[in-house]
């Protein structure tokens, strides 16, 4: 019986490492971006600026990954003089959106918080780089 | 993945170690000792204090690295009490002096960063040749610091106050020193060594006098060798070099020298000394030599063998039958009792750090942060590779610890730190 029981045990043990390992490698994985490339649930979500200098009411639509900052090679222009050259990343993972900050000089508010690590948007999220301020729609 | 969630993690890997011991212990004596609680207890404090230092000091260190070393440690640490309960108790003391080095080290670079590192390269340097040298101290003098040899290799460093007894192998250490002082000269040098001259055919060689390096790193890792008879920490001092050589100046030029080299020191070597005859004998031929040289790996593969696809079960196989399994051969006992499926993941969680830190070396911007965390992440994935394809048979078998899991003070410590400043060139590079 005894031996029954170890043998339930090892397996519930074994089960439980990988467990473990498999968190950390789906969360590096979405980390990288880019690894977790499946089919797209659903055409993508819409961003809008709400308040900008130059670009109020003007949207674009983030369908895998867009790349938003003040250099003329990011996807998205932003034009706030207190964005880096490539502020952030949006990806759009599984039909979930993704806003991570791509080590920008000024940070990216979600909802008035910086943002460190990548973070989930979900509609109506407000976010902010400088005097910027986009909403997810 | 955000902090809360590494230290969930934290949390869930201090709770596996506690299991693993209580399986070990339902196995022995059918009941569950205090062993259970104090192994959590040992692991929670160690990480977790670790952890709030990180969230003190670096809070945008990448959250990965931990929890997979917390992991490593928890499988290592029921696997060491199930050989061995009083060496089980020594290396929670160890896990605990290495988080609080950890800590220290997050807590010193707290406010100057690695940069700070960058200035004391010669101080690096000094210390770590004098590392080296410390096992070849008189075994027996006066003084209460001797080298000591331990089964053949000149490694140990003993200290005798009368009250307290302890020794340590310093080569560790060095490791760390070693890839901190070539990470500060490479980011200042390697301008002039990236330079190419002259083309031969497909390759292109650097002026002779930019080989002087190279060869000095050769001749001190064949030193090591020799004095010491340490095939793995020479093997290892040497490719570092060679890899960071290669990261700072992308040149294969240096690839191709490194090899030449390390080809030449390796027959040089295999004709002139004994033991590593000896070893190579016994990597090739280890049933031929089953009572003598080859009784260690034998043993270690019958027992991987034994352990088949899913493991005899913690505390159910019998691995203390192989020789210093505890330190060199913990990879084969994991194997017996976790079977094939708990090797690979192993493998799998050594091979999510090295990814993870080399993800580190590729995000900085800084080259001397970028060659520090390369370099630390190279020696800590090709020292995991070397003994656990020596304990597979893939290469000659090098007496070199598993990081993490093996038994022993000085390499728990030494990895403690090192995953440690991977956290903080990780932090400094995302402010």
């Amino acid at each position: 019986m005894t031996e029954f029981i170890l043998a339930i045990l090892k397996l519930i043990f074994i089960a439980l490492l990988f467990l473990f390992v498999w968190q950390i490698a789906r969360a590096i994985g979405s980390h990288l971006g880019g690894f977790e490339r499946r089919k797209r649930i659903k055409a993508g979500s819409e961003i809008v600026f709400v308040r900008s200098e130059n670009q109020s009411g003007l949207d674009f639509t983030v369908e895998d990954v867009v790349v938003v900052g003040r250099s003329d090679q990011a996807d998205v222009f932003l034009d706030d003089s207190y964005a880096s050259e490539f502020h952030m990343r949006f990806s759009s993972i599984d039909g979930a959106l993704v806003i991570q900050d791509l080590g920008s000089t000024n940070g990216t508010y979600v909802n008035g918080r910086r943002i460190a690590t990548p973070v989930g948007l979900s509609k109506g999220d407000a976010v902010q780089v400088g005097k910027t301020v986009m909403e997810v729609r | 993945m955000s902090r809360t969630a590494e230290g969930a993690l934290i949390l869930a890997a201090a709770m596996l170690g506690s299991f693993g011991v209580a399986l070990v212990n339902i196995a022995s004596r059918q009941a569950i000792g205090d062993d259970v609680a104090l192994t959590f207890f040992v692991m929670i404090t160690a990480f977790g204090a670790l952890h709030a230092a990180v969230r003190r000091w670096a809070p945008n260190g990448s959250p990965y690295l931990i929890p997979l070393a917390a992991l490593l440690t928890a499988v290592g640490l029921s696997e060491i009490y199930r050989l061995n309960p009083a060496m089980a108790s020594l290396q929670k003391w160890w896990l605990l002096i290495g988080a609080g080095l950890g800590i220290l080290a997050l807590w010193g670079l707290s406010s100057g960063g690695t940069q700070l590192l960058r200035r004391y390269r010669y101080i690096m340097l000094l210390s770590a040749l004098g590392l080296l040298v410390l096992p070849l101290l008189p075994q027996r003098w006066p003084l209460p610091i001797r080298g000591l040899a331990v089964n053949g290799s000149r490694l140990w460093v003993s200290i005798d106050l009368g009250v307290i007894q302890m020794r340590f192998q310093p080569g560790e250490i060095v490791k760390l020193l070693i890839v901190g002082f070539l990470a500060s000269f490479l980011a200042e040098r390697h301008e002039a060594l990236a330079m190419r001259t002259r083309k031969f055919g497909p390759f292109e060689l650097p002026e002779p006098r930019q080989m002087i390096p190279i060869l000095v790193a050769w001749f001190a890792s064949f030193g090591v060798m020799i004095y010491q008879r340490d095939l793995g920490a020479s093997l290892l001092l040497f490719s570092t070099f060679i890899a960071m050589m290669y990261v700072a100046t992308a040149r294969n030029t240096y690839l191709v020298v490194g090899g030449g080299l390390f080809t030449l020191g390796s027959v040089a070597a295999w004709s002139a000394f004994t033991h590593v005859q000896t070893r190579l004998e016994a990597w090739l031929v280890p049933f031929e030599h089953y009572e003598t040289t080859g009784y260690q790996i034998s043993n270690g593969i019958f027992a991987m063998a034994s352990g088949s696809l899913s493991g005899t079960g913690l505390g159910l196989g019998r691995p203390s039958l192989i020789a210093f399994a505890p330190t060199d051969f913990i990879f084969a006992a994991v194997g017996e009792e976790l079977g094939l499926v708990g090797s690979v993941l192993i493998l799998a969680i050594y091979a999510l750090m090295v990814s993870v830190g080399m993800g580190i070396a590729l995000r900085s911007r800084d080259l001397f942060r970028k060659l520090l965390a390369a370099g630390l992440t190279f020696s800590f994935g090709l020292q995991s590779l070397l003994i656990i394809g020596g304990i597979v048979r893939l290469f000659p078998l090098t007496g070199i610890t598993l990081p993490f899991m093996s038994y022993g003070g000085s390499s728990l410590v030494s990895n403690l730190v090192l995953v440690a400043l991977l956290v903080q060139i990780s932090h400094e590079e995302r402010v």
